[in-house]
């Protein structure tokens, strides 16, 4: 009997390595192992031994049991095992096939700027302010240290709203109606808000009449202002060193050089070393196409006029501070890479530009 | 206002030794801006003095001839068209490598050419093809050198020509017309280099009686001094080269000594002056008023101008001059003048503006004098004139030194604390340094105890006003560049920021995230697309002086410029979804402008009318629910620019705040849209003060939902409201739309929709629960809809 259950594991390896498919491996186990199967005929003859024949032979049956329970579940898992391959190979996909993007839409780059340069100056303290676009004359000048028929005011290509809108209703101390053509309006308005200290940045729309590849008569300046009881150039410095470092990148340096504007005493340009040139003036020896000697002009600051911290109802003998107004279109076009050629693209609306970005 | 200053004429005042980039740096870094740096001999490089020793005829050319010329050592054969060639005369000799400047303007490198199948290593110059095009020539004349130059043939031509400078070309800033003159921009540069600074004041004239002359002034408010002096036994000729070649370079044309010494006094001094012809003035003086009525005066730019309530110069009979702006045609000097008039002024600088303004006239002199001008100028300016002209054209003085001035001069003392100073700058800058910046610019400081009183250099009586532009001047000397950089040492505000800038930012990004491609139009629209529109031009804000025609008014809406958008685009893209948030204007009774934030978010192009409005109310609906607005929809057949049949006004409460749907049919047309507009037009500065992005919490159900869904078929006008009316339920959750149908097996004039409902109570539901209420809902469709249910 011993050797009869040996030959059945036999017998069933050999009968197995022929299986593979279930329905095979079904019929095989109905042989073997099924209810009237070879194991269970080979077990009725179990009945007739002794009982010490039972004993050595029942261990041997258990073991023999085992042996075929193992070699079934080894089959059923190369079955399956051969069955998931296949399915995988079966599920081909062509992995060439085009993307099917996301409907996302574009950011105007204004607005991409406003959010950058609006988060530099958040680093610092400083709080977004709404200012008005249309404004009296004596916002954009007269509080600005400009009186009228002063020539200064030539040096912006104001916009004027026609009389019947302007004259008569704007009569009083807010004067005539203008197209803001600097948002420094906003620094009289400012301070006249009464709350101290002030760390002002605001961004809108101003307005000029020019219209060339590097004016648009519609444009976007940022206005930073500080007030407070201490203020020098030398803080001056440091805001806008910070944000030329921080907007165009740890590697350009800036430099104050002198200039002249009514609203500010002293006056500066802030200068900030070619991105091209990196500030040498000359690219192999050619001089460099987009700067002056290295340097481009970033836009004007300064410490803010006496006169125009007495105009916001402060005591000029108390608070000090600065300013700064800077053309956002320029900034935003200065940084490298971007490569406008005209800045009137801007405002063009065309979506194949504004798809780009 | 730029000057384009000679480096060679600067150091003839300010004793500097730096080389010119360093010097334009010192200047930049603390005085004027340097925005070009040209050094005249590089212009000039590779052309040379030649002699002309033949002339023979071209053999294929009647017009042409070829010369031989030397080059000094060797000699060269040039084909030239110079209709005054001739042998022995000294000409500007261009050989290849050289650039010249071509009939068009443009610049032009030279190489050998062959013309007319003779080869030409090189050309001879006129004038113009050398940048001196103001010297007046005939046409196809060549420049004979010989009566400006001795040098020799092979002389490079800047040396020959004593041109071999620098010409700085500097940004005066508005305040500082005395910059604008070589003697003041070499003091800033003295103070800027550190370098001495060695102009010394000319010496006045000596008054003779020969011939009598007066002067007076009779609008004592806008002429504030009047000088001149006569000068007998003039010669009038050409200037002298180097005096004609600094005109040149500073971009002035040479006129004749006379003319040329008052324009280089005004380059040099900043004051101009007007030199007339004693013998064609009416009486011997010089009356400054008013024009009077009826008075006219060609000017020298040869137009006439009516004069009449216009400050004039005048002689006894009539205007000679517009005063402070442009002399008269009529009484300037010629080469007959033997006896001149020479005038010098100082005028009220606004009421000049105002008057050049009016005339629409400008010149050099008027934008100097509109800056402002001491009344302490024109003696220096008359003396250093009559000095050079006693050196050029012979004269002498013959009259009395005449000087009418209106009030005597006090000059500005300011009284200044040092500590103020550094305060400001930020830094600790000596007393010592301090004194010694403010002494190089000029001002006399007279130390007190602690503060100091400081008199303002008469060059400067216009731009320093108060103690405050002291602090300038000491910190750009010292240099802005040479300052640390710190940041702000004070507390940073707690105040919050604007919030409709923050919803502003908030909602482009989410809008944008959405799918829709920003628009970021000109706040200008035109009258026409104003009225195309439907919107009255009278209502809005209109320019006083617009730009061009269609950018004339101030948008009251965004709708002309999205529309205006999507015209332009069409052509390019057939389908887009766009938005824009910016600001309206409003004009607002007697007070300043409503500014409103407005949203215009859209597709243009769409072909399923339902699908288009439905994403575009999607984009609504996600958007209220994101910052907790209530918004409901009202159907609306009143804007005849919005389809009437397929518009909403939006209601946020009982207040309209804007419209969805689509753009009628006529105004697509008006705007030469050919296809179809779907938007939403949303007044968000009204909604700002409720929206909100704070949510809370709402438990989520432990029980599951069931959903069933129904198909059925309805009259075209019954609405998916209608629908959910009926579904009202104490089981339903929520209905949403899965389909519209129409075609076959669906009547015509019907549709068939099919919608899901969600069923949800605190409970679990039963399979037949839900089944119930699927059939309650189907009957009132049936009964209340006359709908047929679909199996």
């Amino acid at each position: 009997m011993k050797d009869e259950l040996e030959k059945l594991v036999v017998d069933l390896t050999a009968a197995l390595s022929s299986v593979h498919d279930t329905a095979a491996l079904e019929v095989v186990r109905v042989e073997y192992v099924g209810r009237k199967g070879r194991l269970a005929e080979l077990m009725k003859g179990l009945a007739a031994l002794s009982v010490d024949e039972k004993k050595v032979i029942g261990q041997i049956a258990n073991s023999v049991k085992a042996r075929v329970e193992a070699e079934f579940a080894r089959v059923e898992k190369m079955i399956a095992d051969a069955d998931v391959k296949a399915r995988m190979t079966r599920e081909w996909l062509d992995v060439t096939l085009p993307g099917a993007a996301p409907s996302v839409g574009h950011l105007h780059l204004v607005s991409q700027a406003i959010e950058d340069i609006t988060d530099i100056f958040r680093r610092l303290g400083f709080v977004r302010a709404r200012h008005p676009e249309i404004d009296g004359d004596y916002y954009a000048f007269e509080a600005l240290n400009m009186p009228k028929d002063h020539p200064a005011r030539d040096e912006w290509e104001t916009f004027f709203i026609r009389d019947s809108h302007s004259a008569e209703v704007m009569q009083g101390q807010k004067g005539k109606m203008v197209l803001t053509p600097h948002t420094s309006n906003g620094q009289v308005r400012e301070m006249e808000k009464g709350v101290l200290p002030i760390r002002m940045i605001s961004i809108g729309k101003c307005y000029r009449r020019q219209s060339t590849a590097r004016h648009s008569p519609m444009f976007h300046q940022f206005e930073g202002l500080v007030i407070d009881k201490k203020s020098s150039v030398t803080e001056l410095k440091g805001v806008c060193e910070y944000f030329a470092k921080s907007y165009f990148g740890a590697d350009r340096t800036t430099r104050l050089r002198p200039y002249h504007f009514r609203f500010t005493e002293p006056s500066f340009e802030l200068d900030i070393s070619c991105g091209i040139c990196k500030g040498v003036g000359s690219v192999g020896g050619v001089k460099c196409k987009l700067c002056k000697e290295g340097w481009l002009e970033l836009g004007g600051a300064g410490m803010v006029h006496p006169n125009v911290i007495k105009a916001g109802g402060l005591d000029p003998d108390v608070y000090a501070g600065f300013a700064f107004g800077w053309g956002v279109e320029r900034t935003m076009m200065m940084r490298a890479g971007v490569n406008i050629d005209d800045i009137r693209i801007l405002y063009r609306n065309d979506l194949r530009f504004i798809r780009q970005f | 206002m730029n000057n384009f200053a000679s480096y060679n004429w600067l150091k003839e005042y300010c004793k500097t030794t730096l080389s010119p980039e360093d010097f334009s740096s010192e200047i930049s870094l603390r005085s004027m801006s340097v925005e070009k740096v040209d050094h005249v001999s590089e212009r000039f490089a590779h052309i040379i003095v030649g002699l002309v020793n033949e002339v023979r005829p071209h053999p294929n050319a009647d017009k042409l001839r070829i010369a031989t010329v030397s080059m000094g050592s060797a000699a060269v054969e040039i084909v030239c068209g110079g209709t005054n060639l001739v042998e022995g005369m000294k000409v500007a000799l261009a050989l290849p490598g050289s650039t010249v400047i071509g009939h068009d303007g443009q610049r032009v490198t030279l190489a050998v050419n062959t013309i007319r199948g003779v080869e030409s290593p090189g050309m001879l110059c006129g004038p113009d093809e050398l940048g001196f095009g103001a010297l007046k020539k005939g046409a196809h004349e060549i420049w004979d050198l010989g009566a400006v130059t001795d040098a020799k043939a092979g002389t490079p031509l800047a040396e020959a020509l004593g041109i071999d400078d620098v010409m700085f070309d500097v940004e005066i800033t508005t305040n500082r017309p005395d910059a604008m003159g070589i003697v003041g921009l070499a003091r800033e540069a003295g103070a800027a280099c550190g370098a001495p600074f060695a102009w010394q004041p000319p010496i006045f004239p000596v008054a003779a009686n020969d011939i009598p002359f007066t002067v007076a002034i009779e609008d004592a408010s806008r002429c504030l001094r009047q000088m001149a002096v006569v000068i007998d036994g003039v010669t009038v000729a050409p200037s002298p080269w180097w005096l004609q070649a600094r005109l040149l370079l500073a971009g002035l044309r040479p006129i004749n000594n006379i003319v040329d010494i008052t324009n280089y006094v005004m380059l040099e001094y900043a004051q101009p002056l007007h030199a007339f012809d004693y013998k064609k003035l009416d009486g011997a003086e010089i009356r400054v008023r008013q024009g009077r009525a009826g008075e006219k005066l060609v000017a020298l730019n040869g137009k006439e101008y009516d004069v009449e309530g216009v400050l004039v110069l005048a002689d006894a009979v009539k205007p000679l001059d517009i005063a402070g702006i442009m002399g008269g045609e009529h009484t300037g000097t010629t080469s007959e003048t033997t006896t001149v008039v020479l005038s010098a002024s100082a005028f009220d600088h606004v009421a000049l503006r105002r008057t050049s303004r009016a005339l629409h006239l400008q010149s050099d002199a008027q934008l100097l004098f509109e800056k402002g001008l001491s009344t302490e100028a024109p003696p220096f300016a008359l003396a250093r004139a009559v000095e050079l002209i006693a050196k050029i054209a012979g004269g002498r003085v013959a009259s009395p030194v005449c000087d009418e001035r209106v009030s005597p001069y006090v000059p500005i003392v300011l009284t200044c604390n040092p500590q103020k100073i550094r305060e400001r700058i930020g830094i600790d800058i000596s007393d010592v340094r301090i004194l010694e910046i403010l002494t190089q610019l000029g001002f006399a400081v007279d130390q007190l105890h602690g503060a100091w009183s400081v008199i303002v250099p008469w060059w400067r009586d216009h731009d320093i006003e108060d103690a405050i532009d002291l602090s300038e001047e000491v910190a750009r000397i010292y240099g802005y560049h040479e300052l640390p950089a710190i940041l702000p040492s004070g507390v940073p505000p707690t105040t919050p920021e604007d919030a409709t800038l923050v919803w502003e930012r908030w909602c482009k990004r989410f809008f944008a995230g959405a799918g829709y491609d920003e628009f970021f139009s000109n706040s200008f629209v035109s009258a026409d697309d104003l009225a195309r529109y439907g919107e009255d031009a009278a209502q809005s804000y209109a320019l006083l002086n617009p730009l061009a025609s269609d950018l004339s008014h101030m948008r009251m809406s965004l709708m002309p410029s999205i529309l205006r958008a999507v015209e332009s685009n069409q052509g390019h893209i057939a389908s887009a979804k766009f938005f824009e948030l910016s600001r309206v204007y409003i004009p607002h009774g007697n007070d300043m402008p409503e500014e409103r934030m407005q949203l215009v978010l859209g597709e243009y192009g769409h072909d399923d009318v339902e699908k288009a409005f439905m994403r575009t109310r999607g984009v609504l609906d996600v958007f209220a629910a994101r910052t907790g607005l209530s918004l409901t929809l009202l159907r609306d057949e009143t804007d005849a620019r919005w389809h009437p049949s397929r518009t909403a006004k939006i209601m946020h409460g009982e207040v309209c705040v804007g419209r969805i749907g689509e753009i009628a049919f006529a105004t697509q047309i008006a705007f030469g849209i050919n296809r179809r507009v779907m938007v939403l037009a949303l007044d968000l500065e009204t909604l700002f003060s409720s929206m909100h992005l704070t949510h809370r919490y709402v438990p989520v159900s432990e029980f599951p939902s069931v959903v069933r869904d129904l198909s059925i078929i309805l009259d075209e006008r019954a609405t998916f409201d209608d629908i959910v009316r009926c579904a009202k339920n104490d089981i339903v959750a929520s209905a949403a739309l899965v389909d519209v149908y129409r075609g076959a097996g669906v009547p015509e004039g019907k549709k068939s929709m099919t919608v899901s409902f969600t069923m949800q109570v605190e409970r679990t539901l039963t399979s037949e629960e839900a089944d119930t209420a699927l059939a309650v809902i189907s009957e009132k469709l049936v009964s209340e809809l006359s709908g047929i249910l679909r199996s």
